[in-house]
């Protein structure tokens, strides 16, 4: 007669399989701060198409709530049937649109530009500045990011005054890079810092110089880090709107400051403000969706071991 | 191919000493293996020789050229690194050939060059793969591959097998030491595995805190250690050591060791009184019934503590009186632990070293 010989625990008859309570737990949660994350933006995008009443409802689906309406994009000349018209309100938009973009890419090019040399510099070679070695170089920089920008508002205004910067798109790129590099070298250095130094030398030793191993190795693994600063800094200064109030006024103003002063004295122009915001956010979505693919983790895995 | 000479090379690392008066004359096509425990300067100097570190003082010369000031990319050195430093982004072809594509070769040239690296290393197959989808092994014949097309004057390898498990590490050691049979390159190999040192290097240069302990074919520095470190680097179980002083004074010769047990030597040349460590290895230990010891032999006796057969002999960790001993039995017998056991050295097998500067006597 056969007997069973092992015998299920407690343990083991309580035990139950977790990973499908788990998955649905991460996705019940993503799917819920992924609405946390769009709602603000679907808002917006509908909110272009209410009429002051639909928004003060708080009416939310189209053709069910509130029927749709071109007000949003009539206001600022870009409705089907004012898009052939001449429009100030249009070449107003066209014009701040182009000085943030300009001002924007501009700025996150330089701060990758210069920000990626320092942090190399920074994670490769040992640097004494009095005190300060590499590590307290770093912090230095990082500490950048402390002082409130608003005690630095006078000095620049009237910095900026002496030096004929004041509403040039020049001045705020110059500012906006120098905002925006301490979070560049930060991201640079820890990529950098990344990527075995084994990989240069076994370049320098197969016959190339240390500016050539730089650009031809280090770069191309140092990619995704470089895309990720570049995205960020676009963040940051695409949205920026203290300095641009402060240092614009007619020529250079950029788009956030058009944005924030659609608020009139006859009340606030919900449509024409979320047309606006909807084209201010738009250029970020879609470069963010296009980049993020490049942003690939894990290229510098199996350089080593 | 070329000569390497260094001369009185010094490598300081801020006030720390990490090299110190190293010279070495490496002959055309020779096979050399730097080894020492980590932190002894073998691989500071292998990268003083690549010219990745600077030297502090004393001068290397490649081939008659002195490289002390010259870049490494122009010393035409090829160097293979522990971690491989494969580049992540360029396939095997382009890694392999990337030397040559820096020196703006034609491309018939880097092609045929390239596959036929690629054909010895039986990456054939792999060519258009990035280095994330190769196996260690693979990865390692590539980091190997991207020296050997390009034709270097020396070969300097970085501890190249170590990331490798055992087995694999094994057939590698045979592979590499056929490849340099064949290309007779000169070869610079630091490795902290004395087994890799031996059966690889034409001669073996010893390293301890940053000094050259020894220099010498394998088979000079197993059967005539320069000093106490090198007899117990050498050998695998390492050789036993009882430390006493030489007592020449009564009719026989013994050596008085510090626990109160009396070795007792046939003869010895060292003179009387001297303070010594006596060294003797575990393979040169034959198991005997009796403690009287035959002539030119000398006995040791012990209590066996542990006892681990591995089919075809057996090594046995005994308690001797002085400290520790392990012995070898070749064949198959049961042990003990508990076991009384006596072994007998030939006294020609027997070394003597200073005990205070371990200095071979």
């Amino acid at each position: 007669m056969k007997k069973q010989v092992f015998h299920d625990t407690q343990a083991d008859l309580s035990f139950k399989p977790s990973w499908m309570f788990s998955r649905l737990l991460i996705y019940s949660v993503l799917i819920v701060w992924a609405f946390a994350c769009l709602f603000p933006i679907y808002w917006t995008i509908t909110t272009t198409f209410k009429a002051a009443p639909d928004v003060m409802k708080g009416n939310i689906v189209p053709w069910w709530d509130f029927t749709p309406k071109w007000l949003g994009l009539k206001s600022l000349g870009l409705s089907p049937n004012t898009i052939f018209v001449e429009n100030t309100v249009r070449e107003e938009f066209l014009k701040r649109f182009w000085n943030s973009t300009i001002i924007a890419v501009a700025s996150s090019a330089i701060a990758v530009a210069l920000g990626s040399c320092t942090a190399y510099g920074l994670s490769r070679f040992s640097y004494r500045f009095g005190f300060m070695r590499n590590s307290d170089i770093s912090f230095f920089f990082l500490s950048q990011l402390i002082l409130p920008p608003v005690v630095l508002a006078l000095p620049f205004l009237v910095l900026y005054k002496e030096l004929a910067l004041l509403d040039t798109r020049i001045g705020l790129i110059a500012l906006y890079t120098l905002t925006v590099l301490p979070i560049v070298i930060w991201i640079m250095r820890d990529q950098f810092g990344s990527i075995p130094v084994e990989l240069e030398e076994a370049a320098l030793v197969d016959g190339l110089s240390l500016w050539r191993a730089f650009v031809t190795i280090i770069l191309p693994i140092a990619l995704p880090g470089i895309i990720a600063a570049f995205i960020i800094s676009l963040v940051l200064t695409w949205n920026e709107y203290f300095f641009a109030a402060l240092l614009t006024s007619s020529h250079a103003k950029t788009l956030p400051v058009m944005v924030a002063s659609q608020t009139g004295s006859q009340g606030i122009a919900w449509w024409s403000m979320a047309a606006l915001s909807f084209a201010a956010i738009l250029p970020l979505v879609v470069i963010g969706i296009i980049l993020e693919r490049f942003i690939i983790k894990g290229m510098a895995a199996g350089a080593v071991k | 191919m070329a000569e390497v000479t260094l001369d009185g090379v010094r490598k300081l690392f801020g006030s720390v000493t990490a090299v110190e008066d190293f010279t070495l004359s490496i002959s055309n096509g020779e096979f050399v293996v730097f080894v020492g425990p980590s932190g002894c300067g073998k691989s500071t100097t292998l990268r003083m020789l690549a010219g990745l570190e600077d030297v502090s003082s004393g001068s290397i010369s490649i081939d008659g050229r002195a490289v002390n000031n010259i870049h490494p990319k122009d010393r035409d050195i090829a160097m293979v690194f522990q971690n491989y430093a494969l580049y992540p982004h360029l396939n095997v072809f382009d890694n392999m050939s990337f030397g040559l594509r820096a020196k703006r070769l034609p491309r018939p040239e880097i092609e045929s060059r390239t596959h036929d690296a690629a054909e010895i290393l039986g990456l054939g197959d792999l060519l258009k793969r990035r280095p994330g989808e190769l196996s260690g092994g693979q990865k390692q014949r590539v980091a190997m591959g991207r020296a050997i097309v390009r034709q270097p004057k020396v070969f300097l390898f970085d501890e190249p097998l170590s990331n490798l498990d055992a087995k694999l590490r094994h057939k590698m050691r045979a592979e590499m030491k056929l490849l340099h049979q064949r290309v007779q390159t000169t070869t610079v190999y630091v490795t902290h595995d004395q087994v890799e040192a031996m059966t690889l290097a034409d001669r073996i240069v010893i390293m301890n805190e940053g000094r050259i302990e020894q220099v010498g074919t394998p088979d000079e520095v197993y059967k005539q250690p320069a000093s106490q470190f090198v007899a117990s680097f050498i050998g695998s179980p390492a050789m036993n050591f009882a430390t006493g002083v030489i007592n020449n004074s009564s009719r026989k010769t013994t050596l008085e060791t510090h626990s109160g047990v009396a070795i007792g030597l046939a003869s010895s040349h060292v003179a009387q009184d001297r303070r010594v460590f006596l060294g003797f290895r575990p393979e040169h230990m034959q198991l005997a019934d009796v403690a009287k010891p035959p002539k030119g032999h000398i006995s040791i006796s012990g209590d066996i503590t542990v006892v681990e057969p591995m089919g075809h002999e057996t090594v046995l960790t005994c308690d001797g009186g002085f400290g520790e001993i392990v012995g070898k039995y070749e064949g198959e017998k049961h042990f003990r632990p508990g076991e009384s056991v006596y072994f007998h050295i030939r006294t020609d097998r027997l070394h003597y070293f200073d005990l205070e500067t371990g200095i071979r006597i």
